[in-house]
């Protein structure tokens, strides 16, 4: 019976000792400094794609360096304390705002189109604070922007586009997959922009998607964002575009499973929100990348500066708050045809010669 | 329709069923010896944690493989103790676990990757091999290539819980011990000494079920990575009425279900030619479920003594 004793005692040590093991480098809180909180969504900030992207934009602010801490990048650090939370469920996304408003933070940002209307009703309680949501949009009843949220939204369907005149292009077999997390307007707006794109250089192709599911549940399933890839790929997919933050993880290695021939893979998987062409180099065949980290650095260079403005901040290819990455993972990947045409489409969308349609509108 | 019923459906369904299978066979020891295991999803969380990052740390995904089943069962020896020594509610118990778990990976990734929750990326030579890369020379077939050796291996896992269940003396002493302690007691029978090992028992084996997800279906850990499969393990073992092969059917019947609303998605179409709402087309699984619990199973009777904790006569 002791022994059982000392397990018990040895394990409550070790579970409340093993957050001190790595010191948290956080400041005294200094009052003249500007404070930022940030809530992240569901799938936390080590998604490798959205919400990943977000901590990139707000730790450069606060260090002036990537997420790993070593390189720069490429902007000023903005001396912020910065502090975020990653809610379990999403019950606990209100509370985590609350208190970051109630302890007097100078902005409180909200990953993903979930904390929409928690923030509209946080947002009417504290309309001192200024708040930032991702993917959301925050209206009063009337229609009109609040005048403390800053909605930060992008054109998904534009990136989306040019990414699918890139699987079209690039497929041999004339069928392209699509995985999408959780089955909502946003990521049909991606799915939908994919298709066209497609469609536009091979009116013939065949697009087949599939979505993880229909609760958030749907952005943390790996292995069920396997299965989805490899039925793609029996159904003759070789190119599968993912929108489905860590589910989207499990196509990658349903496309790494289906191997090499001959030095180049026979499936691609393209990935999303952040650059993820060195997630497994070689099946990665472009990346859809969206600045969250760029959106969300301007909006605390903003709010420190003192110049934060209220309502839509909508960002698309024009200002390259969309797009596709070519670098040195994937540059023997995609042709120089796809490159091509994926820029010249860019600069139609941009002239307004070509409208992509916005699932999201309908 | 012949888009829907293909070999692919098959071994999906087989991929899918896995970590079902040995959560669920878990369970079975534990609950058939009289404790209730609800923390089927908590340990097999600690298996999948584990394998990953012992796979990540040694680049052999047979240590991840023993330090998953070593984490399992450690976890459940705290559970035995708990809920057979100090006699602790074995329902709150495991919802303990089950909670301890959604946070303690998240703690210990930031230890040791500095992440929150997940672990780095697995290569695909360090995550479990099929049976054709394991042996060279086996035929070509996809049972040997496209299935993991750890699918394969519940399937025998299964079929030797049956044969010790019914026709080992281990057997028969587990089973007295879960109907009826007090004359398993008279018969010589140390109760508690066999609960023990049922219920470190179930935390080896769920601790596989968790590996399975990390090293075997993906190639990392991420939190909460379970999304719900041990209390599908748990259905699938009260719905086999707590019987090894009825339970191995239940869990292919969940994973088959799970595998035909992939398949179905974008296929199955209405006769108006539209494709099927998503969400009509997950609801699936949980009406075969409901149907074939009211409908076809009968009464499951569970071990008379479950979730009683002995106390020894005196």
């Amino acid at each position: 019976m002791t022994l059982g004793r000392i397990f018990i005692v040895l394990l409550g040590a070790a579970v409340t000792a093993a957050p001190a093991c790595r010191r948290a480098s956080y400041e005294a809180d200094d009052p003249s400094r500007i404070h930022v909180g940030i809530v992240f969504d569901i799938g936390g900030k080590d998604d490798r794609s959205f919400n990943a992207a977000a901590w990139a934009g707000v730790k450069c602010a606060e260090t002036g360096k990537l997420i790993d801490g070593v390189s720069p990048c490429d902007k000023p650090a903005l001396g912020i304390v910065l502090r975020d939370v990653e809610p379990g469920t999403p019950n606990s996304i209100e509370p985590a705002m609350r208190a970051f408003a109630e302890r007097g933070y100078d902005l409180v940002i909200g990953v993903g189109f979930t904390q929409a209307p928690i923030m509209r009703v946080v947002a009417k309680d504290y309309p001192n604070i200024r708040f930032a949501v991702i993917d959301g949009v925050v209206l009063e009843d009337d229609g009109t922007p609040t005048p403390n949220v800053a909605s930060l939204v992008f054109k998904e369907h534009e990136g989306s586009y040019l990414v699918g005149i890139i699987a079209g292009m690039t497929s041999r077999t004339g069928t392209v997959g699509f995985v999408g997390g959780m089955d909502i307007p946003l990521i049909r707006r991606f799915e939908k922009g994919y298709e066209e794109g497609a469609r536009s250089v091979n009116p013939a192709i065949r697009v087949v998607q599939n979505y993880v599911g229909v609760t958030d549940a749907a952005w943390n399933n790996p292995g069920k964002g396997k299965e989805l890839s490899l039925a793609q790929i029996d159904k003759g997919a070789d190119v599968i575009f993912t929108a489905a933050g860590n589910s989207g993880l499990g196509a990658f290695d349903a496309v790494e499973q289906k191997g090499m021939q001959s030095g180049r893979a026979t499936h691609f998987v393209i990935g999303v929100d952040s650059n993820q062409n060195g997630v497994k180099p070689g099946f990665v065949l472009t990346s859809m990348v969206k600045r969250v980290d760029n959106a969300v650095y301007n909006i605390v260079r903003d709010v420190v500066n003192g110049d934060f403005k209220g309502g839509f901040h909508v960002f698309g290819l024009e200002s390259d708050g969309v797009g596709y990455v070519v670098d040195e993972y994937n540059k023997d990947l995609v042709s120089a045809e796809a490159i091509a045409a994926a820029e010249a489409a860019k600069k139609k969308i941009i002239a307004g010669q070509i409208t992509v349609t916005d699932a999201m509108a309908q | 329709m012949d888009q829907l019923f293909t070999m692919s459906l098959v071994f999906s369904t087989i991929r899918l069923a896995t970590p079902l299978v040995w959560a669920a066979i878990g369970g079975l020891y534990s609950e058939r010896s009289g404790v209730i295991n609800v923390a089927l999803e908590g340990l097999m969380l600690a298996g999948a944690f584990t394998a990953a990052a012992v796979t990540f740390y040694a680049g052999n995904p047979w240590a991840g493989l023993a330090c998953a089943m070593l984490a399992g069962g450690f976890v459940a020896y705290l559970i035995a103790v708990a809920c057979i020594r100090f006699k602790a509610n074995e329902v709150v118990t495991g919802t303990g676990v089950n909670i301890l778990f959604l946070g303690l990976p998240a703690v210990l990734s930031g230890a040791l990757f500095l992440s929150s929750g997940s672990t780095p990326q697995l290569p695909k030579e360090q995550l479990m091999p099929s049976l054709a890369q394991l042996i060279p020379g086996m035929p070509q077939w996809r049972v040997f290539t496209d299935v993991s050796v750890i699918s394969l291996l519940a399937l025998v896992v299964a079929l030797a819980t049956a044969h010790v269940l019914y026709r080992t003396p281990f057997g028969l002493r587990l089973r007295a011990v879960g109907e009826n302690p007090e004359a398993a007691d008279a018969a010589g029978v140390r109760v508690n000494r066999i609960r023990y090992a049922a219920v470190i028992l179930s935390g080896v084996l769920a601790g596989v079920g968790g590996a399975y997800l990390s090293i075997g279906q993906s190639s990392l850990f991420l939190r909460n990575m379970t999304a719900g499969r041990g209390f599908i393990a748990l259905a699938a073992l009260i719905f086999g009425k707590w019987r090894p092969l009825q339970t191995l059917l239940a869990c292919v019947l969940f994973g088959f279900a799970d595998a035909i609303t992939i398949q179905m998605q974008g296929v199955a179409k209405l006769p108006s030619g539209e494709d099927i709402p998503v969400q009509f087309v997950q609801m699936i699984p949980y009406v075969v479920t409901i149907v074939m619990l009211a409908g076809f199973i009968g009464q499951s009777r569970a071990p008379s003594a479950l979730g009683i904790p002995y106390e020894k006569e005196r």
